[in-house]
């Protein structure tokens, strides 16, 4: 792992779950794989706080374990699994936008907890709806469930894998840590569990007829000893498939942009026929008929089938090769290229980071030669009709930054310098791979920026929190707007500026966070998808 | 050697053509530092994306930020025992709840294990015999110092050799229990390390900490 990737781990690990698996989770993942009383050594932390730390990480799948010989149980870290924590709030969205709030809630729980059984979630979630719902009314246990189910069909959460249970209770020595299977078939399953109830309010303290205080209350519903149903069978949310749909969204709207929003509806009916039958990885989708596309594009749209055929020969014509055909019975069979599709949406990234870093002309000197290839210098000026000096300088100023590189080819086999072509190419993998490392970089340096912001601030921050907290309560108390009137003027004008400041800054730099995310997981998948090539 | 056309003249060993400077221009200078820690940014950045989906990922993030501080997965630093202990410290203290990890899921050797002078050996009978040893260790060694108080120090020799044969015992029941990584959380008998007088020995060590574990039974009223 990079240091980029493991200063940005550390700083994820601290943010979520605090300085102590920060620092067992970061020597994992510099180390490789330990069994535990090394760690404990290397790190200077007792036993048992490495116990608890790896409880966590395990728990939220960031650390894994295997059984070595002589009954040496090793830990290993999951450093990219680690960097999915940036991402969690495009997941969450995601499910939003595909099943409203529950299932938004739904894929929360899962994330947040890493791990959880179904009965676990469905109550959580029905209780954190019905909070938001208006009094009197409920939330039925049963919806929950059916929002479950329905993202257990379309593969966006899954089984965990979980102990086999054998047969005969052997007396025999336990092994020292249990083997987790999981069969592909089994992993959508949904236990048939009958899930009766509805969301339970939580009430606030006056309304309680004992008047115990929370921390009682809370005891006493984890003590109660019902049997729970699906006990061992954990779901955690399944990203691949998330990543699939980020992905389906991206081509999606790449073609949209280059050409209508009629192709891109096309398309996206193309990826929604597939999703089921190519697997995640493949290099292009299953052949489709164009008869099949017609049958199943959405009913809003009415367009004969001989626009939709036009529509089709244009997209496979396009020299960007989103869409080829692959042979003529059906009406024509036209698949979509999904490793092409990424390159595309990786070069395009790149040559708009070259256009914002280095100027318009940079970035024509960097398409042309993208397009040809290898040139050399001299054909570089004539070629993009600049100046010798302008491109021999731009040239240089790309070279330093690593998007551009140079290929020697030599006349003899000496290589002598002066008998030697130098031609300037586009590595886009390797290019790709830098500018993933400076995004982690970046999002590393946006994190710590924010943090030192807040930490500049803290002291304002937690007066202005305590003013809040005084307002609401005596809102609650009922009074007057003078006394309120009052207790704002505690927080002075420049000190309500400084605020202002401060919230301005901390949301641009997480929206930043954001968004740099979107670009690291364009080159991941497309440096993925090469790799699998090859 | 030969080639040499013109002593102390410059000349490239490649064609300086091909990199793109002509011949006799002035060359760049040579760079002599490394390059500035924050460069001028002759473009600036292009504006953030804003739309009602980003508004929303940005709740999301902060809200999860805060959720995830009041989890229990967040393991708070230990904290450094100050000197004055506050009375409203006991009382200011965030509730957080429990979490008790699946163990069927995990190795055995995570469950945390008290540390207990006499250890739970493996097997039923291993564990009779070190009761009784035990036991018997106490009782001996309290029935020694009383003969030695009788007899003098000509005995001592017997007495550090029981000791030690205790010692040894005490200490295989240890290394055995490392090997093996027994499973079950040994229950603190208290009975075995009873010195035959009325109190029990966790009730009243050095008056600190009294109570300070038991706080969610400090609600009820005290009369």
């Amino acid at each position: 792992m990079t240091q980029a990737e493991i200063k940005l781990c550390s700083l994820l690990l601290q943010e979520h779950f605090g300085e102590i698996v920060e620092k067992i989770g970061v020597h994992l993942i510099r180390t490789g794989s330990q069994p535990l009383r090394v760690i404990a050594h290397d790190t200077g932390t007792s036993l048992d706080q490495v116990k608890k730390a790896l409880c966590v990480l395990i728990q939220h799948n960031l650390v894994i374990y295997q059984v070595h010989k002589r009954g040496v149980v090793e830990y290993e870290a999951q450093c990219s699994r680690v960097l999915r924590m940036l991402r969690y709030p495009r997941y969450i969205y995601t499910a939003k936008t595909l099943y409203s709030d529950t299932g938004e809630l739904i894929v929360e729980e899962l994330l947040l907890n890493g791990k959880m059984t179904m009965s676990a979630v469905v109550k959580k979630v029905a209780d954190r709806l019905t909070e938001t719902m208006e009094d009197g009314k409920t939330m039925d246990y049963a919806e929950v469930s059916n929002t479950f189910m329905r993202l257990a069909d379309t593969h966006f959460v899954q089984r965990c894998p979980w102990v086999p249970a054998t047969e005969n209770s052997d007396p025999g020595p336990l092994p020292p840590a249990p083997i987790l299977v999981i069969s592909e078939k089994d992993m959508y399953l949904v236990p048939k569990l009958s899930l009766i109830g509805k969301g339970k309010r939580r009430r606030s303290s006056d309304e309680d007829a004992t008047g115990e205080p929370k921390a009682k209350r809370t005891k006493h519903s984890t003590d109660n000893k019902e049997p729970i149903p699906d006990d061992g069978i954990y779901w955690q949310a399944n990203l691949d498939r998330f990543h699939q749909h980020f992905r389906d969204q991206a081509i999606v709207s790449a073609v949209a942009n280059r050409m209508d929003q009629t192709s891109s509806e096309i398309v996206r009916t193309m990826l929604r026929m597939s999703e089921i039958t190519t697997p995640s990885a493949a290099p292009f989708t299953q052949p489709l008929s164009s008869n099949e596309i017609f049958r199943s594009l959405p009913v809003g749209y009415n367009i004969s089938k001989q626009v939709l055929d036009q529509y089709l020969t244009l997209l496979a014509d396009d020299p960007l090769e989103f869409v080829g055909k692959s042979g003529d019975s059906g009406g024509g069979m036209y698949v979509i290229n999904l490793h092409k599709a990424l390159g595309s949406l990786a070069t395009a990234t790149l040559e708009s980071v070259v256009q914002e870093r280095f100027g318009s002309r940079c970035a024509r000197i960097f398409r042309l030669v993208l397009q040809k290839k290898h040139l050399e210098q001299k054909q570089v000026e004539d070629l993009a009709m600049i100046p010798a000096k302008e491109a021999k300088d731009m040239l240089y100023k790309m070279l330093s930054g690593n998007f551009i590189s140079l290929q020697e080819i030599p006349k003899t086999p000496d290589h002598a310098p002066s008998r030697t072509f130098y031609l300037y190419t586009v590595n886009i993998l390797s290019a790709a791979r830098m500018l993933l490392h400076r995004c982690y970089k970046s999002i590393a340096n946006l994190i710590e920026r924010r943090q030192f912001e807040t930490k500049e601030n803290k002291r304002l921050l937690e007066k202005s929190q305590r003013v809040e907290a005084i307002i609401a309560s005596m809102q609650a108390t009922g009074a007057e707007e003078a006394q309120l009137q009052e207790i704002e003027e505690m927080i002075t004008a420049p000190e309500r500026q400084q605020l202002e400041t401060l919230k301005r800054n901390v949301n641009k730099l997480d929206a930043s966070e954001i968004q740099v995310d979107e670009t690291i997981f364009l080159l991941e998948s497309y440096i993925e998808s090469t790799m699998k090539r090859q | 050697m030969a080639g040499n056309k013109g002593r102390g003249r410059a000349a490239y060993t490649f064609n300086i053509e091909a990199v793109g400077f002509s011949r006799g221009e002035k060359l760049p200078d040579v760079v002599l530092k490394p390059p500035p820690m924050f460069p001028d940014t002759h473009y600036k950045p292009v504006p953030l994306k804003a739309g009602e989906g980003e508004d929303y990922m940005l709740a999301l993030k902060q809200e999860l930020r805060e959720t995830m501080k009041r989890m229990p997965y967040y393991i708070e630093r230990p904290e450094e025992k100050q000197d004055i202990e506050r009375y409203s410290k006991r009382y200011m203290k965030a509730y957080k709840e429990e979490w008790i990890p699946d163990w069927r899921r995990l190795p055995r050797e995570m469950m945390p294990r008290k540390k207990c002078k006499k250890a739970g050996p493996k097997s039923e009978k291993a564990k009779d015999t070190s009761k009784g040893v035990s036991l018997t260790n106490t009782a001996d060694v309290l029935k020694k110092i009383e003969e030695l108080e009788k007899r003098g120090d000509g005995e001592k020799s017997d007495e550090e050799n029981e000791e030690k044969e205790g010692g040894k015992e005490k200490s295989k029941e240890g290394d055995e229990e490392d090997d093996d990584d027994a499973v079950e959380q040994e229950e603190y008998d208290e009975e075995e390390q009873e010195e035959e007088n009325d109190y029990i020995n966790s009730y009243f060590e050095d008056g600190d900490d009294f109570g300070a574990e038991s706080d969610d039974n400090m609600d009820e009223a005290t009369y």
